[in-house]
């Protein structure tokens, strides 16, 4: 639109020495320009971060805050159930779910046997001779599993026979104990808990009761059986692996006190055993 | 810059910053690859301040120039650069690139040019309307032969005539000079009919001529 002559014109205008705006100016405009840029105008992850952060910071929080619980919550059950606490006087233990489930299988199934050696629900605390009694944890792991009670041994005597509960023949295993004198008497509080634990005999269901049943308590009627079979201080006699042997270990223990020359212990053994494996075909050098 | 400049064409590289047009720079942006105007202004808008301190960069003088030979104070076009530029900032999040950058950005300082004049009761900007039938009285006047030669002479004189002439046609004069608006474009800036911003161009450049034909 500029004509040749306009050009020329505007050629003698931009020889003009051309004033220039002070830097003030230009350093208050940029700097301006910069700021509001940086205020208002966000990336996109900013401006996300800002919209949901409360929310998702909320959630965070709430989630840790259950799933903490929960931890908090499992590993109070896991401790009940690897070893009931002590109970202190006046207050009754919780009881160990797993227990229950012990005393519905079958007493012939040899992998329960591995089982209730891992299980930890066994653990039952060493009977310590001081007023306050030790936590659980602090008895050796391996003494431990290897040790049932004779609560246990009782047990596995009523499911076996489907006898009521009886004093049963004494295990050699409580023998040994006897020996080493390891007897230890139960705390008060211990023996508050069990008589919380007992259930009257008309109320007690079946001991091939389901474990739902059960329900996570101790097996009822086993209290009276442990009452009036060993009572007091015998019934927290600890027991090593009792009758939840394998028939081999258990064979092969009759072998070692055949060999030892103990033959009225090996004959008790074998009656034992032929009681709980009535189907087990014995060995030529036991029969 | 000698008589040749205007006679033989010079590269636009060659020329000093100064003395290059709008078209040639923006040819030459185009040659480096660089982004438009309304590609920066959008790029500030999505909050990059590198981009508004080119667009800065390459506006800041034709704009100050223009706003100052229009009011004739340095303290007043600083001023008003100031706030228009600011205003420029502040709406960045409206822009949308429909026209040049330079129209939009020419029309924001004709209208904080009208705030000021109105501000300060000249009204002579706003009632003075030219005609064709004026324009086409004025005599067709050359520039003279030692001016031509004179160049820093001429430059006085241009300036000097600029200085008095009408607000509205100095302005439609300084549109084309330092904004490279087209007639449309002036026309679109200053809120006038393509017609009455041709009249103020041509008035303005003939009263010019006039001013650079006369001997001292």
């Amino acid at each position: 639109m500029i004509e040749r002559r306009d050009e020329e014109l505007s050629h003698i205008y931009r020889e003009a020495e051309g004033p220039r705006p002070p830097q003030r100016v230009d350093d208050n405009i940029l700097a301006a320009s910069q700021r509001v840029a940086g205020t208002v105008r966000r990336p996109a992850v900013f401006v996300f971060s800002r919209r949901w952060g409360k929310p998702v910071a909320l959630a965070a929080t709430v989630l840790v805050t259950s799933t903490l619980a929960l931890m908090v919550f499992e590993r109070q059950s896991g401790v009940d159930t690897v070893a009931p606490p002590v109970p202190r006087a006046g207050r009754p233990a919780k009881v160990a779910p797993q227990e229950p489930k012990r005393t519905e299988s079958s007493p012939a199934e040899p992998p329960r046997a591995v089982s209730l050696q891992k299980s930890p629900s066994v653990d039952l605390p060493r009977a310590a001779p001081a007023p306050a009694a030790p936590s659980p944890q602090a008895a050796p792991r391996s003494d431990r599993v290897q040790q049932h009670t004779v609560e246990t041994a009782l047990s596995g005597e009523r499911r076996g026979t489907g006898q009521p509960a009886r004093l049963p023949a004494i295990p050699r295993g409580v023998e040994i104990l006897r020996r080493s004198e390891e007897v230890k008497p139960v705390p008060d509080a211990q023996r508050a808990f069990d008589a919380q634990q007992q259930i009257p005999p008309a109320q007690a269901p079946p001991a091939t009761a389901p474990a739902a049943e059960a329900g996570g308590i101790r097996e009822p009627g086993l209290a009276p059986q442990r009452a009036g079979a060993v009572g007091g201080v015998a019934s927290r006699v600890v027991v090593p692996e009792a009758k939840e042997r394998t028939p081999e270990k258990w064979l092969e223990d009759i072998r070692r006190l055949k060999t030892e020359g103990k033959a009225t212990e090996v004959e008790r053994e074998l009656a034992e055993f032929k009681k709980r494996h009535p189907d087990y075909i014995l060995p030529e050098d036991l029969r | 810059m000698s008589d040749l400049a205007s006679v033989l064409p010079v590269p636009a590289y060659a020329l000093p910053v100064q003395h290059r047009s709008r078209a040639e720079a923006l040819h030459l942006r185009r040659m480096r690859g660089e982004a438009s105007d309304e590609e920066l202004m959008l790029r500030y808008g999505r909050g990059d301040a590198r981009a508004f301190e080119l667009l800065y960069r390459r506006h800041r003088l034709p704009l100050y120039r223009f706003l100052l030979r229009q009011v004739g104070n340095a303290a007043t076009a600083e001023e008003l650069f100031q706030d228009l530029w600011m205003r420029v900032v502040n709406s960045r999040g409206r822009y949308e690139p429909r026209a040049k950058f330079t129209s939009w950005v020419y029309a924001i300082a004709h209208n904080r040019l009208m705030d000021f004049y109105r501000g300060n009761g000249r009204a002579s900007f706003l009632s003075h309307e030219e005609s064709e039938s004026v324009l086409e009285d004025l005599p067709a006047a050359e520039i003279a032969a030692d001016l031509r030669l004179d160049r820093k002479r001429a430059v006085e004189r241009l300036l000097a005539a600029l200085g008095e002439l009408p607000d509205a046609q100095r302005e439609a004069f300084l549109l084309q000079q330092e904004g490279e608006l087209s007639i449309e474009q002036i026309a679109a800036a200053t809120g006038v009919g393509p017609e009455t911003a041709k009249s103020r161009v041509r008035y303005a450049v003939a009263k010019l001529r006039a001013s650079l034909g006369k001997e001292s």
